[in-house]
């Protein structure tokens, strides 16, 4: 691969075929793009206790994210330094030691190495040399990221404009505290990860895609936030540095999003106990905070999910829904929000399923070669010293500028190491 | 708000918390039960298999007819859980399941538009009686799934709560072992 391959393949107004099904355009993209980006391995409250660990992959690579005996966190790459087995094979759990299970290699939570059995037999005199493989890593209020990027920018500086959405999706939890609700739901398609990326502001697709999910709301005489004339909203899209990408659908609802929400199960009895103790005015935070935030390449933060994009093979992707909590908030709330979330993934989602599926298919037709991404064009302008651009949601802008960041990063790869 | 409607909001309230407790019970004792009733067995084996007919056959209409006013179909991602502490794929009442068979019929949802082909296999049905009357019934369950010329197939079990003369459900727990590993657009699963 040359390094103008993809100023051809991905042009202003359209990008080739190429990017969603050549093996090794995905194979290049697990360390252009995952290992040299900033990418969301997990959150501070999964690991509460020194010991505490989970595991979650990075463009492929198994990676262990472990709270350390002085607090810290660390994330290493689950590989043993002997033969590269997997050594911690569970999702979570809590561990003073990570024993590697073929030849008992074992390491502390900061990924040290500090016992080989039968040392005599071993000529390695500096066990520090055979440490798990390091990330860099960086919190921020409680989100993990981590990198394998050489020199990587400071995460807050990649973060760049993205923050004020993060702030705001944070903050409007009580305490400023959100939590991921024990395990994920995962949802595997068959179709390359930057499908779920160009679904993610893709204001115009709820209007076709989610049609069904719009009457199913008028069915019982709620207007869901989908059911509008897309041309025709105050919601705006905005394309951020680094691929970030925002859909704010809030100006659209000026009553707040709980009126837009459809009867789910057992929500009655929930918002008059709380409209009783005089905290009807949360009812808002039950639902997502309507501004959609995807922090490129692999978070997304839609409803009260935390959607990981966890690319597996060029045609298939794994998602993990985390749902969050609001550990501040009365209890009601999180008994709501798990009824509420439910909602769209039983009856948006596989929608979106679908459409992946639907256009990995097309996408296998060699004679026609692009994928049409002008519309909207030509960008009005946003802030051109942020680099970023404002449109209706209707505007495949946030797709055109994650999609030329993505170029960037595979027409100029940054190098990528272990610590 | 007077006292009297206190009350009962506390009360309501009270009944959703009391009814997720039932359901996470119902699911974490499952493996400690004794030996099942024979009989009762096989009165809930053609319940079962009645309504596994139902669902491959795409009759959804007169499976939703088959639950009480108060029913709850609840999908777990993995066992034990409990409704109101961990995420689900899907807890539906009464209200939510006759949206569900609404959705199935809508020509425009695409997530099962075309539907699936389901061939399910329910075996090793045990069934006991309930406190309240009825049975409690843990049956196997394999499902094979075909659409847009794949096909997946999943395995896990299920649990019945059956009441009435007809055997109405008022309680159904689904436990499929591929929610929480991958799988792919579940939306079949009922």
């Amino acid at each position: 691969m040359t390094a103008s391959d993809f100023d051809h393949l991905v042009q202003p107004h359209r990008v080739h075929r190429r990017l969603y099904t050549d093996p090794q355009i995905f194979s290049t993209e697990m360390t252009r793009v995952f290992a040299a980006s900033w990418c969301y391995v997990g959150h501070e409250s999964e690991i509460p206790e020194a010991g505490d660990y989970r595991t979650t992959t990075l463009g492929l690579r198994p990676v262990l994210m472990t709270r350390g005996r002085d607090g810290a966190v660390n994330v290493l790459l689950n590989r043993c330094a002997h033969r590269g087995t997997v050594v911690a094979g569970e999702a979570r759990g809590c561990a003073k030691r990570f024993v590697c299970p073929y030849h008992g290699w074992t390491y502390t939570p900061e990924g040290r190495l500090v016992a080989i059995p039968f040392p005599a037999d071993h000529p390695a005199e500096d066990y520090a040399k055979l440490s798990l493989g390091r990330l860099e890593a960086a919190s921020y209020r409680g989100f993990v990221f981590a990198t394998l990027n050489a020199a990587p920018e400071p995460l807050e500086v990649w973060l760049g404009e993205a923050r004020e959405a993060l702030d705001t999706i944070i903050d409007r939890h009580p305490g400023g505290e959100l939590a991921p609700m024990g395990s994920p739901q995962l949802l595997e398609f068959a179709g390359n990860w930057k499908l779920s990326w160009d679904n993610a502001a893709d204001g115009l697709h709820a209007t076709f895609a989610h049609h069904s999910y719009n009457t199913l709301g008028e069915m019982v005489d709620t207007e869901t936030v989908l059911a509008r004339d897309p041309g025709s909203t105050p919601m705006v899209s905005k394309a951020l540095r680094n691929g970030h990408m925002v859909v704010d659908q809030r100006p659209g609802i000026p009553q707040g999003p709980w009126a837009t929400m459809r009867n789910v199960p057992f929500r009655e009895p929930l918002e008059s106990r709380l409209a009783a103790a005089g905290d009807g005015d949360l009812l808002d935070l039950a639902t997502g905070s309507m501004l959609n935030l995807s922090l490129f390449p692999n978070l997304i933060f839609v409803g009260n999910q935390l959607l990981v994009v966890e690319p597996v093979a060029v045609d298939r992707t794994r998602l993990q829904l985390w749902l969050t909590s609001a550990p501040g908030a009365p209890d009601e709330i999180d008994l709501l929000r798990l009824r509420v979330d439910e909602d769209f993934v039983n009856f948006g989602t596989p929608d979106d399923l679908d459409m992946f599926e639907r256009v990995q298919r097309g996408l296998g037709v060699p004679e026609m070669e692009w994928i049409d991404m002008s519309r909207g064009l030509p960008d009005s302008a946003g802030d051109a010293e942020a680099g970023t651009v404002s449109g209706p949601i209707t505007s495949e802008a946030p797709q055109r500028r994650y999609l030329a960041h993505y170029a960037r990063l595979m027409n100029n790869p940054a190098a990528t190491r272990a610590r | 708000m007077t006292k009297a409607l206190e009350s009962a909001v506390d009360s309501a309230s009270a009944a959703v918390l009391a009814r997720y407790d039932e359901l996470a019970a119902l699911l974490a004792t499952m493996g400690d039960r004794p030996r099942c009733d024979p009989d009762l067995s096989a009165v809930a084996t053609a319940a079962l298999l009645h309504e596994a007919r139902l669902l491959d056959a795409g009759r959804f209409e007169e499976w939703l007819g088959g639950w009480t006013d108060d029913a709850v179909l609840w999908v777990p991602l993995s066992a034990p859980a409990h409704p109101g502490r961990d995420q689900s794929l899907l807890l539906d009442d009464r209200r939510r399941l006759a949206e569900r068979v609404e959705w199935r019929r809508d020509p425009a949802a695409w997530g099962q538009q075309p539907p699936s082909l389901t061939a399910r296999v329910v075996g090793g049905v045990e069934a006991w009686p309930a406190p309240g009357g009825g049975l409690v019934a843990r049956s196997s369950l394999l499902i094979e799934e075909h659409r847009h010329g794949r096909r997946q197939q999943l395995a896990g079990y299920q649990v019945h709560e059956l009441v009435g003369d007809d055997l109405r459900r008022r309680t159904k727990i689904l436990v499929v072992a591929a929610l929480g590993t991958g799988v792919r657009n579940p939306s079949f699963l009922l």
